[in-house]
């Protein structure tokens, strides 16, 4: 006998990670908060109790947004996983390389490319959008900005994916990957300025390091978090845009017709499919959130893609509608802790929506692979046949 | 009611702008400027949303 507030799934099974929204939905309608003894957590399910923890680092501290103790460990003394005070500084070095106004420069060069590569594909009538696509865009776009090639950028994809894989549980998924972020931190740990290309924004790291405008060896720690937190969710979020526009195609001609839409239907495309299925907080006293309590000491997980649908503050959630326009969806977190590569994203984002609406005509999504993945949720595969030119 | 801004916290990716483009804009160097900090009547529905949207949860509105 489960109490009410209780479930005994394991919000890890590779079924639920694969098709996560049924098992969201009834969480949801359970309680704002469920306890899972078998993750030995609670999950956060409705979108105000996730919306008011985020905006709440006192309470729901980022020392533990890892589920496991070594990840946790590891990532002690960045802006991920500390609080305010010291996060304040922290995130301030973190971000002003990535700031709307630092980014400005590189729109031109990324609308281009973005272009040019769908341009390419459109051409061709028929691609795999993965790796094609979702993968080489953000891949080369992050290469440029860090200012890295040759077996760097080879790896990239696979440092990434483990770099996220490793925030889970101690799973086999995790412990595989372990060893593979660990290659990421060890070059992150030993890359120097004369690594990196003249005028990027890497190399620039690098600079401020040496001019004392940040903390001597902080230059690495940046470099890591850009390359752990901008791959893996940036492909993601590109799979499910032409996933999406393939299943719902009256939605794609919405933007064709009128390019305006484009920040709204990829606000939609992070609310309908969140990129990232869990992240994690520590509860630092016992808080009581409509009626449950979480005691203190007790690791919490944030469920963004349940409070994405949550009925009590989107309408009609479970239908792909880009005009309701929802600039509040969760996908980026939210407070002093929200995605700060989210006006990257949505750059690169932005531009691959608008080539798309420029260059195809229509497309169709003729099969589709996920697999499981403890923290980020993308396609494997995703092949397009029958893609007309515009 | 007030708008008020954390500095330090403003990263300047303008959705609060686009809300509520009669209060506040951002500037040529992408800072943040709030032209109308005192809000009432129908300004206190736009400061609102403009509340709402900031990702990083830099505005809040306060009693004047």
């Amino acid at each position: 006998m489960t109490a009410p507030t209780e479930s005994d799934i394991d919000i890890w099974d590779d079924r639920i990670l694969v098709d996560p929204y049924p098992t969201y939905a009834s969480l949801r309608e359970q309680a704002a908060v469920v306890h899972l003894p078998k993750n030995d957590l609670y999950v956060l399910t409705r979108y105000d109790a996730i919306r008011d923890a985020l905006g709440d680092p006192e309470t729901f501290s980022s020392t533990s947004i890892g589920f496991n103790l070594m990840v946790n460990e590891a990532l002690q003394g960045t802006s991920l996983a500390s609080d305010p005070p010291t996060h304040t500084q922290l995130r301030a070095t973190l971000s002003q390389n990535l700031t709307p106004r630092a980014l400005r420069g590189l729109k031109v060069t990324i609308d281009e490319k973005a272009d040019k590569l769908v341009a390419e594909l459109a051409a061709s009538g028929s691609f795999e959008a993965i790796d094609a696509l979702a993968r080489a865009f953000p891949i080369e776009i992050v290469a440029d900005l860090i200012g890295f090639s040759g077996h760097v950028k080879d790896n990239m994809l696979r440092w990434g994916q483990a770099a996220m894989q490793v925030i889970g549980p101690l799973n086999q998924r995790t412990q595989e990957s372990f060893p593979i972020a660990g290659e990421l931190y060890g070059w992150c740990s030993s890359v120097t300025a004369d690594d990196l290309a003249p005028g990027s924004i890497g190399r620039g790291i690098f600079d401020a390091e040496t001019r004392g405008d940040i903390p001597q060896g902080s230059a690495g720690h940046i470099i890591h978090q850009y390359l752990g937190a901008g791959v893996d969710t940036t492909i993601a979020s590109i799979g499910n845009i032409v996933a999406l526009f393939g299943r719902h195609p009256e939605q794609f001609e919405l933007v064709r017709e009128n390019p305006d839409l484009v920040p709204a239907a990829f606000a939609e495309v992070l609310r309908y499919w969140a990129p990232v299925h869990i992240w994690g907080r520590k509860a630092t006293r016992d808080v009581e959130i409509d009626g449950v309590t979480i005691p203190a000491g007790a690791q919490v997980g944030i469920l963004f893609g349940a409070g994405n649908r949550d009925p009590r503050h989107y309408g009609n959630p479970d239908s792909f509608d880009i005009i309701r326009n929802p600039v509040d969806h969760l996908s980026f977190g939210y407070g002093p802790h929200g995605c700060a590569g989210q006006g990257l994203a949505k750059l690169e984002a932005h531009a691959i929506i608008e080539a798309l609406a420029r260059r195809v005509k229509s497309l169709t999504v003729s099969g589709e692979l996920r697999e499981p993945s403890n923290i980020t949720r993308s396609f494997e595969k995703l092949n397009l046949e029958k893609v007309v030119s515009a | 009611m007030r708008i008020e801004l954390d500095r330090p916290r403003c990263e300047g990716h303008g959705l609060c702008e686009e809300a509520a483009p009669q209060l506040m804009h951002l500037d040529d160097d992408g800072e943040l400027v709030i032209d109308v900090p005192e809000v009432d009547g129908p300004d206190l529905d736009a400061a609102r949303s403009a509340v709402r949207v900031c990702p990083v949860a830099a505005l809040r509105l306060a009693a004047a």
